[in-house]
């Protein structure tokens, strides 16, 4: 974790070394370029929201202009025509829910393998990494033939499963490096005052990891939110997609109406971009934290 | 004390559920797929072993199959390349400056939260013949070509509009990765460097890069794995076509299970896919380990 | 900061959890009516393809008549997905208690799985006026073996459209043969316009073209399913070279627009001519309701000396009844109600396809005016044709006659080395046997 307080908080070795010259032409141009980039990364997501806010003829004639009469009612349109508020409760419970049991069995796992004391429990942590190297299209087709049979396809509980089960390798990797980091006294300190295993787990080791939980938790929550190959597999009952799913379905690049379908990739991308802006210092760290370790 | 850690019964507690899980949603279908891999399956009829052909098939005479290997190769090798060199560069840069650091990087990192589904369609719209790209250069007199319709070439346009679109949306990640690896080289370091004389390019020559070197394991196989994995840009910018000139491996593997419904096809693209996966997760780990030695 | 956010979204996802668990027992009414599947290729609410509302208009109508008794639900997909849906539905064991799907090799593999309902009795000795209500003949490609296996909805048949303002400002007439129409392409070229409409990125509208010009040039598929005659015959590359003088009449994003995006080109009058089938009637005047009175409908144009030039391109739509459904007859209630006069009136006078019923009365005032001049076209056909990919060996080998076409047009592949690779996957595939 050492690395999220560095970035927050010290600045780097060079930027230190740059500290007690003036301002030099190399710094100007630094900072042309970053503002450049800046535009390109944020100029598609500004041309969204602006041509959404046409009708079709606007689009056609001036996609760049500003809009002359904004049109809400694409939105309107789009949410009710897309099912795109069907989408994002769906989206909203699979991701929950894998999250929070993903969570909790990658926790009680890690615990045992990082903190307690077997035979297997390097050989364990290794074969739960698989999962980082498998990619999830390699089980599509044998889990898709054994869910149909369970009655497990078509249902937001049936893409839960593997969505659980990838996100545990991921979280599995953080919170072993996590455990293995907090210092062990704790532990023996509790065990000798008489505490049993589940209690020092519930009640020392999982509130003491908030952090390495966070990080964990961001990371599955926005894999599986942007997820799209197994959900467009698994289900095929419009109520029941997921966010993408819906949006791939809704707006396809070459189909026609063209004003709803900028609307609905607005709304797709809002959330998350309104949560970002919240809390992006967290989730950048975060996400970075997770990668780096994995 | 001991005997509490040692405890095998919550040793099991702790680890069944989750070992439970991963064995029967991860790793029999692994098995069942390279099982299936050698059938003639088609999912309303039930498997029939039939050997090697499907790899036979695969790799004769697929001319759609040799498109996707094709460019899903292309694809890993330009992401390694570009994300790697473009991700230093800007995490280079990005330490060098004080003020807005923090807004440029979060800036340059959002995409990578952002669904590409979502992207893949916004940018489909922005290289559409008429709306987009091409409005904005007509306004200059200049006719831009079919970006996403192109199928001249041994890696024609579309694919290379792809690759750029997702270089966009995922520098970032190397980038933090990067950030995140220099910020934590010591200051002392950097200034000892100035105190013996050493100017920024030898600082960045002699202390920069062989510390992040580690990271390159890391990003680079990041890269590579998820590039050979990559689905949802494709699928939502040109499906694979023209006439499958985009196809890659996913996109490939979806079309024949779930179009087609040739589970045995489909699952033999798959053990292709997942063998491809771990040699390049192997070949990365090995060829840099050799090369920390070195240094 | 971390703990509060983490909490936050532990918590909302809780609640979403009980909310949702809470609320799905709730769904599962009281007073059960026999609940039942259909399955459709296009979104019921969210289209304006008039065909599709009068689907839609069915099953309110058959939830309003029969309430408390028998209730459908549903299940649609886009077009490009259906397939692979249905497809998906099946192998899971949900097969939808009834389904729309296309003629030739698609239904082929339904009736050959043993999934779709054998529904011969049913018709000729359970319901004998319903059977004797359908249009003579138009069983004919759905029958297997002297066994019916599934009923139709509506039939269409593939034309020429063309923009009459387009026509008239550039000063050229409907062509009949050919050479006309390559005539005509150059003059509307020469006036600015782009003279024909089609995608290439809908492998099957061009194949649509291609299917034309292979017929229209003396191609017999029966004779190539028994191997008298070859795809690499003179007549087969002749077509190929038609289709690539053709296709430098076609609009300059052919090559990736989809079937909606020629088509709104050409209902948007951005083009002159646009070839489909005439389901694109009910998507022209429900997208764009002013061009009715613009547009034109002529024969694709043939070459006599070739081949019958009055040979016509047609398809239904038909519905297959699961083998393994548990609610009989109310699919048997549902597709009756697809049949009926009502349906049927409102499919021509409406949706600008053909009923497959006798004794409709069709007040052509009412119809689009396209249905009329297709209409008085199929006066003059002599002979009928399905689809070229619906009409192959296999699902499979229809998308390789696609994409051989799509390899013409793209210019990757001379004529000639484009048929040989059809040629090629049937000497594998098709006549091993």
């Amino acid at each position: 974790m050492s690395t999220i307080q560095n970035s927050n908080t010290a600045a780097a070795g060079t930027a230190a070394a740059d500290h007690k010259k003036p301002v030099r032409p190399g710094t100007v141009i630094i900072y042309l370029f970053l503002v450049f980039m800046a535009v390109i990364y944020l100029a598609p997501l500004v041309w969204i929201v602006l041509v959404s806010l046409k009708d079709n003829a606007g689009v056609n004639t001036d996609p760049f202009g500003w809009p002359g009469v904004l049109h809400f009612e694409n939105y309107v349109q789009a949410f009710t025509m897309g099912k795109l508020g069907y989408a994002i409760l769906n989206s909203l419970l699979v991701c929950g829910v894998t999250l929070v049991v993903s969570l909790f069995l990658g926790c009680m796992a890690s615990f045992a393998i990082a903190r307690m004391k077997w035979k297997l429990s390097e050989f364990i942590n290794t074969f739960f990494m698989i999962g980082l190297m498998v990619p999830v299209h390699c089980i599509l087709i044998p889990l898709f033939v054994r869910f149909a049979h369970l009655g497990l396809t078509n249902s937001r509980f049936g893409l839960m499963i593997p969505y659980i089960t990838f996100s545990l390798s991921t979280v599995i990797f953080l919170m072993v490096n996590f455990f293995r980091s907090m210092p062990g006294e704790i532990f023996e300190a509790a065990a000798i005052d008489g505490c049993s295993i589940y209690r020092i787990f519930f009640t020392i080791a999982v509130p003491l990891s908030r952090t390495g939980l966070f990080v964990a938790g961001i990371m599955t929550f926005v894999g599986n939110w942007n997820e799209l190959l197994m959900a467009m597999v698994f289900i095929s009952d419009p109520m029941k997609k997921t966010l993408p799913v819906t949006l791939t379905y809704f707006v396809g690049p070459y189909a026609t109406n063209y004003v709803q379908m900028f609307a609905a990739i607005v709304i797709a991308i809002a959330p998350t971009i309104t949560v970002y802006c919240m809390f992006s210092n967290q989730i950048v760290d975060g996400l970075t934290a997770g990668a780096v370790k994995g | 004390m001991d005997r509490i850690l040692r405890d095998k019964k919550a040793i099991f507690i702790f680890v069944a559920p989750a070992l439970t899980l991963f064995i029967v949603v991860l790793v029999i279908p692994i098995f069942q797929m390279i099982f299936y891999s050698f059938c003639n399956y088609a999912a309303l009829t039930p498997p029939e072993f039939i050997g090697w052909a499907n790899y036979k098939k695969l790799f004769t005479n697929d001319q759609t199959f040799r498109i996707a290997l094709k460019n899903s190769i292309f694809f890993m090798i330009f992401s390694a390349v570009t994300q790697q060199v473009i991700g230093l560069f800007l995490a280079v840069l990005l330490t060098n400056i004080k003020r807005g650091r923090n807004l440029f990087k979060n800036i340059i990192y959002l995409p990578c939260v952002l669904s590409s589904a979502a992207l893949g369609l916004l940018w489909a719209f922005l290289f559409n013949p008429k709306i987009g790209i091409n409005a904005l250069l007509a306004k200059f007199g200049v006719r831009g070509p079919l970006w996403l319709m192109d199928s001249k070439g041994f890696i024609p346009l579309p694919m290379w509009v792809i690759a750029f679109v997702a270089l966009w949306q995922y520098v970032g990640q190397n980038m933090m990765l990067y950030m995140a690896q220099i910020t934590g080289i010591s200051k002392e370091l950097y200034e000892a460097s100035y105190v013996d004389g050493a100017n920024k390019r030898q600082s960045f020559r002699y202390i920069t890069m062989p510390l992040v070197r580690p990271m390159v394991i890391t990003s680079l196989s990041l890269n590579c794995i998820g590039s050979l994995k990559f689905f949802d840009l494709v699928y939502n910018m040109t499906q694979g076509g023209p006439n499958h000139r985009t196809e890659v491996l996913a996109t490939e593997l979806y079309a024949e299970g779930f179009n087609y419904f040739k589970y045995g096809y489909a699952s033999a693209i798959s053990v292709v896919l997942l063998i491809m996966c771990l040699a390049v997760t192997l070949i990365i780990r090995k060829a840099i380990k050799v090369e920390t030695y070195e240094s | 900061m971390k703990k509060k956010s983490l909490a936050a979204v532990l918590s909302a996802a809780m609640v979403m959890g009980t909310i949702v668990s809470a609320a799905t027992p709730m769904t599962v009414m009281a007073d059960d009516p026999e609940e039942i599947t259909w399955m459709f290729w296009d979104d019921l609410e969210a289209t304006q393809d008039l065909i599709s509302l009068g689907y839609a208009d069915v099953i309110d109508r058959f939830n309003t008549t029969y309430e408390g008794q028998y209730h459908c639900t549903p299940i649609t997909t886009n077009l490009e997905e259906y397939d692979g849906k249905v497809n998906a539905l099946i192998a899971a064991g949900q097969t939808p208690d009834l389904w729309i799907c296309n003629p030739g090799p698609n239904m082929d593999v339904y009736v050959k799985a043993g999934v779709a309902a054998d529904l011969t009795d049913i018709l000729q000795k359970d319901n004998p006026d319903w059977y004797d209500s359908f249009t003579d003949g138009i069983f004919e490609r759905m029958t297997y073996d002297g066994k019916i296996m599934a009923v139709p909805t509506n039939f269409a048949a593939a034309c020429v459209y063309y923009n009459t303002e387009i026509f008239k400002d550039a000063g050229v007439e409907v062509p009949t043969t050919y050479d006309e129409l390559i005539d005509v392409c150059k003059k509307l070229k020469d006036a600015g316009y782009t003279p024909i409409s089609c995608s290439a990125g809908t492998a099957w509208c061009l194949s649509m073209i291609a299917g034309y010009l292979c017929d229209r040039s003396g191609v017999d598929l029966g004779a190539i399913a028994d191997h008298t005659a070859d795809w690499t015959d003179d007549n087969c590359i002749r077509a190929g070279e038609r289709l690539k003088e053709l296709s430098q009449y076609f609009q300059d994003t052919a090559a990736g627009d989809s079937n909606d995006q020629a088509t709104a080109n050409f209902y948007n009058g951005d083009a002159a001519m646009l070839v489909q089938g005439s389901w694109a009637i009910a998507q022209m005047n429900g997208s764009n309701p002013d061009f009715e009175s613009r547009c034109g409908v002529f024969q694709f144009p043939g070459i006599p000396e070739e081949n019958d030039p009055n040979r016509m391109i047609v398809k239904t739509d038909n519905l297959l009844m699961s083998a393994s459904t548990e609610h009989q007859d109310a699919v048997i209630a549902l597709m009756k109600m697809f049949t009926d006069e009502e349906a049927q009136k409102y499919t021509a006078e409406v949706g600008g396809k053909f009923p497959i019923i006798r004794d409709v009365e069709i007040d052509y005032n009412k119809a689009p005016a396209q249905l009329k001049y297709v209409q008085d076209i199929m006066q003059n056909v002599t002979g009928t044709l399905g689809f070229y990919n619906e009409s192959l060996d296999s699902v499979e080998a229809g998308d390789c006659f696609d994409n051989a076409m799509v390899d013409i047009f793209l210019g990757n592949q001379t004529p000639e080395e484009a048929f040989q690779t059809v040629e090629d996957f049937y000497n594998e595939n098709v006549w091993t046997e």
